[in-house]
């Protein structure tokens, strides 16, 4: 590591402020909240009768940005880190303070991410991710890119157990392996070919239909404006999301980088993947592409969720098929799990026929294979969703049914896995192979229990917080 | 087989306390009862108050439904009551309940995180309780309504000891 990069540890332990732009960059960004909010109360005219409009503008954009950068200032001036021998902790606040601590032991990942203001004046915030639920991230906003690059590789020492002041330890840039780079074109092409696009322009196919039915022009002008500016904001969203995107493969997890305005780097801890999904929609079928979603546990609530919990957003069959194995592997060798279990082993169980009012075309593709250590379950023909999640972490099992369902002899099983994009059901399974099948499950869930490793990122028993001291 | 299959007989079946119907009928056909009466008294004297045909007639047609809902609420109560279980078998515990829409959950004992045991008024009243399990998935979603408080208690117990003794992790 170059001598630049490190970190002055004694510095870090009295406490240290952020970067004095820090101010700059979150006051710019409250001051476009203050503009829209003062300029929203010009357009609704509230008390403003008679101002010139070049007043209001200077008083909108002029208020809007000393009230930004003031209240940025303020609270750059009031916050303070410190890293000491056992957390790391964020002091802030001007009238009632507020403390927030990270003990080492519980980080389960440490990222560097450039939101795009930030970007621009060379700082990056360093996000540390902890175990245990909700608000569950302390974020520190914002430090120059080469000092959050330091710091977290010094986070990360401390939470593999490094004592403070040795040298540098085992994080480094050298032992991240590129699994893959999704080049740009390939985004591109996949946001086009996506089922939101292909939904807007049936939607447009219907509506100019209308217009020549009607014998009307201005319907089509009327429906095109709300379709193609949906249409356009679904594909640059995802474009300006997964630009770029990079997976590495880290000691500890899988890394992602991606970002065309902001960069955003993310891990995946192991010993965290709870489950992983295949989604192949129609188009991409042809073309032998799909997406990989990850279960990441205390992840995918948020409200970035749809791209927290992207672990590839657009791979090949053969690497899809070896990342799910090496994510959620399936065991090979003896088979530690009782006969109930043995005698459906790897067995494929299907969608009865007899549920064929339910779905006519999607009960053929309908299936579950509970496997030796994973479970496994695909859906849908439109858009195909297998599912995998390892018995490790399965919770609770139930089936269900309903009127229809019974009137058709079959009943929907649910293998429960902690919440997020992955899940395992099979729905409409025949109601004579449902005791067997719930036995097997059953069997198997039970026999992956006791094996299940209770550890985080490191494999410490970082899950079990409730125990620590 | 179809009635086994979501009540399999080689564990024991235990009910819910009555008293659970009990409290649905007064929190759930109350209201609905005092509604409908109310709408009934309003179509008997909408007209002597000279109001039109047709609308004393649709308040007569809402009291109807209202104080039809509140039957069907009444029978349905007692039904759905009889179709409730927990069995506590050797690793999991298993909770049945449903006529129409019928659930089967086998919750691993060693995967419960906590264990809620509450109770409302009327519950307190009645002397009953729920019982909800946490696991790390919010799918499980099981609760059994309408325990003894006392057998509430002590199946929060067993689960919690139980839940430690076997603890798998997450």
């Amino acid at each position: 590591m170059a001598e630049s990069e490190r970190v002055d540890e004694t510095a870090l332990r009295r406490g240290r402020r952020t970067h004095p732009l820090t101010g700059l960059v979150q006051g710019g960004l409250w001051a476009g909240a203050a503009i829209a909010a003062i300029g929203a109360s010009y357009l609704q005219g509230d008390r403003w009768d008679g101002v010139p409009w070049w007043v209001a503008l200077l008083v909108v954009v002029g208020g809007g940005l000393v009230v930004g950068e003031v209240a940025g200032f303020v609270s750059w001036a009031v916050t303070r880190y410190v890293v000491d021998d056992t957390e790391v902790r964020l002091d802030t606040g001007l009238l009632t303070t507020r403390s927030r601590r990270a003990a080492f032991e519980r980080i389960q990942a440490v990222d560097v991410a450039e939101p795009l203001l930030a970007r621009l004046a060379g700082l990056a915030e360093v996000r540390v991710d902890l175990a245990g639920g909700e608000e569950s991230r302390l974020v520190l906003r914002f430090l120059p890119l080469p000092e959050a690059r330091a710091m977290r590789a010094l986070l990360l020492r401390r939470a593999h157990g490094a004592a403070p002041g040795g040298g540098p330890g085992a994080v480094d840039r050298a032992d991240e392996e590129l699994i893959t780079r999704v080049p740009p074109q390939r985004t591109l092409l996949g946001a086009v070919l996506s089922l939101d696009l292909l939904a807007a322009l049936g939607v447009l196919g219907l509506l100019a239909l209308a217009a020549l039915g009607l014998d009307e022009p201005l319907v089509l002008l009327g429906g095109l404006v709300p379709v193609v500016s949906w249409a356009a904001r679904l594909v640059a969203r995802r474009v300006v999301a997964e630009w770029g995107f990079t997976l590495w493969r880290t000691p500890h997890g899988l890394r992602i980088e991606r970002g065309l305005l902001s960069l955003t780097a993310q891990t995946i801890p192991f010993a965290r993947v709870q489950g992983v999904a295949v989604v192949e929609p129609l188009l991409w079928r042809r073309l032998g592409w799909c997406r990989l979603d990850v279960d990441v546990a205390g992840r995918g609530t948020g409200e970035d969720a749809e791209h927290e919990t992207t672990l590839l957003p657009i791979a090949d069959r053969a690497l899809a098929a070896a990342l799910v194995d090496e994510l959620v592997p399936e065991a090979a060798g003896p088979d530690r799990a009782g006969p109930d279990a043995v005698a459906h082993d790897g067995e494929v169980v299907r969608a009865s026929s007899r549920s064929w009012p339910c779905a006519p075309v999607g009960w053929r593709h309908r299936w579950l294979r509970p496997g030796r250590s994973r479970v496994v379950s695909s859906t849908g023909w439109v858009q195909r969703t297998t599912s995998h999640a390892p018995w490790a972490k399965a919770q609770s099992i139930a089936l269900r049914q309903g009127p229809l369902q019974r009137r058709l002899g079959v009943v929907t099983i649910e293998v429960h896995t902690p919440d997020g994009p992955v899940d395992v059901d099979l729905h409409h399974l025949a109601s004579d192979a449902a005791w067997t099948t719930l036995t097997a499950v059953q069997a198997r869930a039970r026999a992956a229990r006791p094996s299940a490793p209770a550890g985080g990122v490191l494999g410490r028993g970082i899950d079990a917080a409730g125990e620590l001291p | 087989m179809d009635t086994t299959l979501f009540r399999p007989d080689d564990v024991p079946w235990r009910p819910v306390s009555p008293a659970l119907t009990t409290r649905r009928r007064i929190v759930l056909c109350g209201p609905l009862a005092v509604v409908g009466v109310l709408l009934l008294v309003a179509a008997v004297v909408a007209v002597p108050a000279g109001a039109s045909a047709p609308v004393a007639a649709g308040l007569g047609a809402a009291a109807a439904l209202v104080l039809g809902a509140a039957a069907a609420t009444w029978a349905w109560a007692e039904r759905n009551r009889r179709s409730w279980g927990h069995a506590e078998a050797e690793d999991d515990l298993l909770v049945t309940s449903g006529v129409m829409f019928r659930r089967l959950v086998v919750v691993p004992y060693g995967r419960v995180q906590f264990v809620d045991v509450e109770a409302g008024p009327v519950e307190r009243r009645l002397g009953i309780a729920r019982v909800t399990l946490h696991t790390a998935s919010t799918e499980t979603a099981s609760t059994i309504p309408g325990l003894l408080a006392d057998e509430a208690r002590a199946l929060r117990d067993r689960l919690t000891d139980l839940g430690q003794a076997r603890d798998g992790g997450v």
